[in-house]
């Protein structure tokens, strides 16, 4: 049972989660390249400007592990990377999971899409990206990802739980904000879940009904809950909710 | 309890909630499910919403659209993990659509039990630290980028400088002309590899020596003067000159140069080809004017010599006839041609400038004067000849009767120039050309005599002009001129060290001016002989050497030295007249030919004849100037020439004014 993040942070989103089904699984947690303890060395800015990229690392991994009909559990955007894997390794993965996913975070009006995001706020969050190091002052922003040699001390700086060059964060913020991968979610083979939270400013309801829709034989369940991390705001609903869906 | 003391719990509380509302940051706190559920003052004001509207919403409904996905990726799965997080820079979206810059720090709070009581929040305002660090990495930045474009010009700088010095390399390499860096001494400093190339000298052959060690020894006078110049004034034109090769030939060069910062900068052209070029077509010219030039010669001569020959013919005839006096006839037809064959030749060694003049101190106005009266009748009635004579005219060394023949030849193109009439105007006057006037004229400074002759004919155009004293050019009809005419006369003035100028101008006329040196002495006054009908005889026995290898000539010369009553020594060579010269045998005077078989030739003979004899008159004939052996014209006191041809009367009377003549000291 492979989980993946989602755009923020790395592996510790599952923290709440992933041990639930130690008993039963082997389960799989690690970083996306450029995110949490990954080699940041190992991210090349053209290979990850599209999310097969990181599918392409799914597949990889999954493969050097020997994973074979299993179950992959991907957040947010990895719900889509999760798709991409799927798709082109179908002997990995017979369950998808796929907490709070979105193909496409942009509305598209000529087909009547609902993205969430117009495009003048994509646009927005793009010029601010450029411009800002976001979240952490700026000041300290060089600071805390300056000191390649001192490691411990960037990570004191952040935290332990939320590792994220400021920089790569950049990038994969816009190959998120950026994907459409609407067409994608044709001939999906594997068996899939699609977990929507109530109040998710990131993918709203029409977007995780949307995703169902597309996805023919999926099963959706609402969570009553608000944000985008139904994985850490609401755990134990999150893991009866796989639970429910490993043993139907 | 009064009022003016409360008590001490109810001033706390409102204390609390003073600090609460108005602190300087803004306070407020959250449900577990991040809906709002307290605003202080502060925070409200901050946003522009009163406190009451901002409660039941979420904290990242105040944040810009970045903020929201950062909050919702970020910070709120770290407040969720760890618990808290700090200083995080976030826009907060007033309600006038301003932002605000501000840092917040969230904190969960728990019950005993670890379940979540509400979440407090504190929002500082950043704008002024939001700033300090924008200033700050600005100024960052541009420290940054100003290292970088330092690093970036020292790299580039250091490219440039190589590129440009490799390109200046490669011009220095890759010249075709001889190129050299000099001391101002001619010391050779750098030479380019065209040397090695064109010349053979390596680089070490060089570098070191002067270039004089390898210029052409007729050439280094002249060239070490124009290497000096240099230092004085840029070498723009070319001057050129023959430098050695290593194989000993030598190869010419003409070259340009300056002078800067102690050292010479020049680069030479290698022109011999051209110069070969050159020579070969001058050759080729003159080879074709020679052949012109016999081709007429040919012709003229076989028509004198058929009337001359021709003429001694039937003069044998006549003779045989018995019918002799119809001999003088013939005899004056052929004297005539000889006179004219001799007029050729004449004519001919004035163009070849080969001719030998007689200079003497002449008055040009009084030989003017002279020639008047012959002038007019030469170009007839209808066109008047002026004479417009400079006052204090100088005297002028030079040929009299060349200067006559020369005059009366401008007279006849004028008039030739005149068709339909017009006047002549000869005229004489001084001129000095100091530095700028001998520039603007293009003469040679000095002082001269100008003989002017100036017509109101036809002109002629600049490029006729620019061609008159080439040998052949004639603008007149076939067989009316020769085309040797003004080439004689430059031939002539420069041999006496004048020149000649032409201006002429389409419809106005032509003039030409023959500039003489300015003689300082008086005119010798020719005093003319009255010739005798009868011919000077001598009876004292006087000796005459004859030294001549044409026979006829010799046999010719003995008969009148016989005829004359003198006693004629015949040798056909120089040795054997040296020997006569040698012996204790009388001789009152040698008439030697200058060219001469023998080892010597005639003025050398006289001079070594002259060791036995210092006071030995000499009397030179010649065909025509060999004028170096008899030094330019300046004739040794005791000596004199006379040219062949000659007529029996003037060297009858030349022979006699010698002999009767004191002998020189």
């Amino acid at each position: 049972m492979v989980f993946a993040h989602g755009f923020g942070c790395d592996q510790n989103m599952w923290r709440f989660v992933a041990p639930a089904f130690e008993d039963r699984y082997r389960t799989v947690l690690f970083d996306h390249v450029g995110a949490g303890g990954s080699d940041l060395s190992a991210y090349d800015p053209a290979r990850y400007a599209t999310l097969d990229g990181y599918a392409d690392d799914v597949v990889a991994l999954a493969r050097a592990l020997g994973v074979r009909r299993g179950v992959f559990v991907g957040h947010s955007v990895s719900a889509m990377v999760g798709i991409l894997a799927a798709k082109a390794a179908p002997e990995l993965f017979d369950t998808l999971v796929l907490v709070c996913p979105s193909p496409r975070y942009v509305d598209d009006a000529e087909d009547g899409y609902v993205g969430g995001f117009t495009a003048a706020q994509v646009e927005e969050l793009l010029n601010f990206l450029d411009s800002n190091h976001m979240g952490w002052s700026q000041a300290m922003a060089p600071t805390i990802m300056g000191n390649a040699d001192r490691p411990e001390l960037g990570a004191e700086l952040t935290n332990s739980f939320c590792r994220t060059d400021p920089d790569i964060a950049k990038r994969f913020a816009r190959t998120t904000f950026l994907s459409d991968n609407r067409a994608d979610l044709e001939n999906v083979a594997a068996r899939c879940l699609v977990i929507q939270c109530a109040e998710d400013v990131i993918a709203p309801r029409e977007v995780g009904e949307y995703v169902h829709r597309n996805l023919p034989g999926s099963a959706l369940v609402l969570l009553d809950a608000t944000g985008h991390c139904p994985n850490l705001s609401a755990p134990e609903a999150t893991v009866a909710a796989i639970e429910a869906f490993l043993r139907g | 309890m009064d009022e003016a003391t409360p008590t001490s719990g109810v001033q706390e509380a409102d204390d609390l909630a003073d600090l609460f509302e108005n602190a300087p940051c803004g306070y407020a706190s959250a449900l577990p499910s991040g809906r709002l559920s307290k605003v202080n003052r502060t925070l409200a004001t901050w946003t522009g919403y009163p406190a009451g509207h901002l409660v039941g919403r979420r904290f990242l409904d105040l944040l810009t659209i970045a903020g929201k996905i950062y909050y919702e990726t970020h910070f709120a799965p770290l407040l969720r993990m760890q618990g808290f997080f700090n200083e995080v820079a976030l826009d907060l979206v007033r309600a006038d659509g301003q932002t605000l810059p501000v840092l917040v720090n969230a904190v969960v709070r728990r019950d005993e039990a670890g379940e979540i009581r509400f979440i407090r929040i504190t929002v500082f305002n950043a704008s002024d630290r939001r700033r300090y660090e924008r200033d700050l990495l600005a100024a960052r930045r541009a420290a940054d980028e100003a290292t970088a474009a330092l690093r970036e010009l020292n790299l580039t700088l250091e490219t440039r400088v190589a590129e440009r010095t490799a390109q200046r390399d490669r011009a220095w390499r890759l010249s075709q002309e001889l190129l050299i860096v000099a001391l101002p001494d001619g010391t050779l400093e750098s030479v380019n590899p065209t040397w090695a190339e064109l010349l053979g000298w390596r680089d070490d052959e060089l570098i070191g020596r002067s270039f004089a060690a390898y210029t052409h020894p007729d050439d280094l006078a002249a060239t070490l003067a124009a290497f000096a110049a240099i230092l004085e004034r840029p070498l723009t034109v070319p001057y050129e000159y023959r430098f050695r090769h290593k194989d000993g030939s030598y190869r010419s060069f003409a070259w340009t140069a300056a002078f800067e910062d102690g050292r010479v900068y020049a680069s030479g052209r290698d022109t011999t080809l051209e110069r070969e070029q050159a020579d070969a077509l001058r050759q080729s010219q003159k080879m074709e004017a020679v052949g012109q030039l016999t081709g007429g010669l040919a012709h003229d001569f076989n028509n004198l010599l058929a009337g001359i020959a021709g003429s001694l013919e039937m003069m044998q005839t006549r003779m045989r006839q018995g019918r002799v006096e119809d001999v003088a006839r013939y005899m004056a037809a052929a004297q005539g041609a000889a006179r004219r064959a001799a007029a050729l030749t004449h004519r001919l060694l004035a163009f070849s400038r080969r001719q030998t003049l007689d200079p003497r101190p002449t008055d040009v106005n009084r030989l003017v004067a002279g020639m008047h009266e012959l002038i007019q009748r030469t170009v007839g009635p209808g066109i008047p000849v002026e004479v417009a004579a400079g006052a204090r005219l100088w005297t002028a060394l030079v040929d009299a009767s060349q200067l006559e023949n020369a005059l009366l030849n401008l007279c006849i193109n004028a008039r030739d120039a005149m068709p339909d009439g017009g006047r002549i105007t000869v005229e004489t006057a001084n001129a000095r050309f100091d530095a700028r006037a001998a520039r603007q004229h293009d003469m040679p400074e000095g002082q001269y005599l100008a003989l002017c002759v100036a017509d109101t004919g036809t002109g002629m155009p600049p490029e006729v002009v620019a061609r008159v004293f080439e040998p052949f050019f004639t603008t007149k009809p076939m067989g009316a001129g020769t085309g040797l005419g003004l080439s004689m006369i430059y031939g002539f003035a420069k041999q006496s060290g004048g020149e000649v100028r032409v201006r002429s101008e389409v419809g106005a006329g032509t003039r030409v001016s023959i500039f003489l040196p300015r003689h300082h002495g008086d005119a010798e006054v020719e005093d003319k002989v009255a010739a005798g009908p009868a011919r000077p005889r001598s009876g004292q026995g006087e000796t005459v050497l004859v030294v001549d290898d044409e026979p006829t000539v010799r046999m010719l010369l003995a008969d009148i030295l016989e005829d004359l009553g003198y006693t004629a020594i015949e040798a056909s060579d120089s040795a054997a007249g040296l020997k006569l010269l040698q012996s204790d045998v009388r001789i009152d005077l040698l008439v030697t030919d200058v060219g001469l078989p023998g080892g010597m030739n005639g003025r050398q003979m006289a001079d070594a004849g002259r060791a036995r004899r210092p006071d030995l008159k000499v009397l030179f004939i010649t065909g025509y100037a060999e004028n170096a052996a008899l030094g330019e014209g300046h004739m040794a006191p005791g000596m004199a020439v006379v040219t062949k041809p000659f007529s029996v009367d003037a060297m009858a009377e030349r022979v006699r004014a010698m002999i009767e003549a004191p002998r020189p000291a």
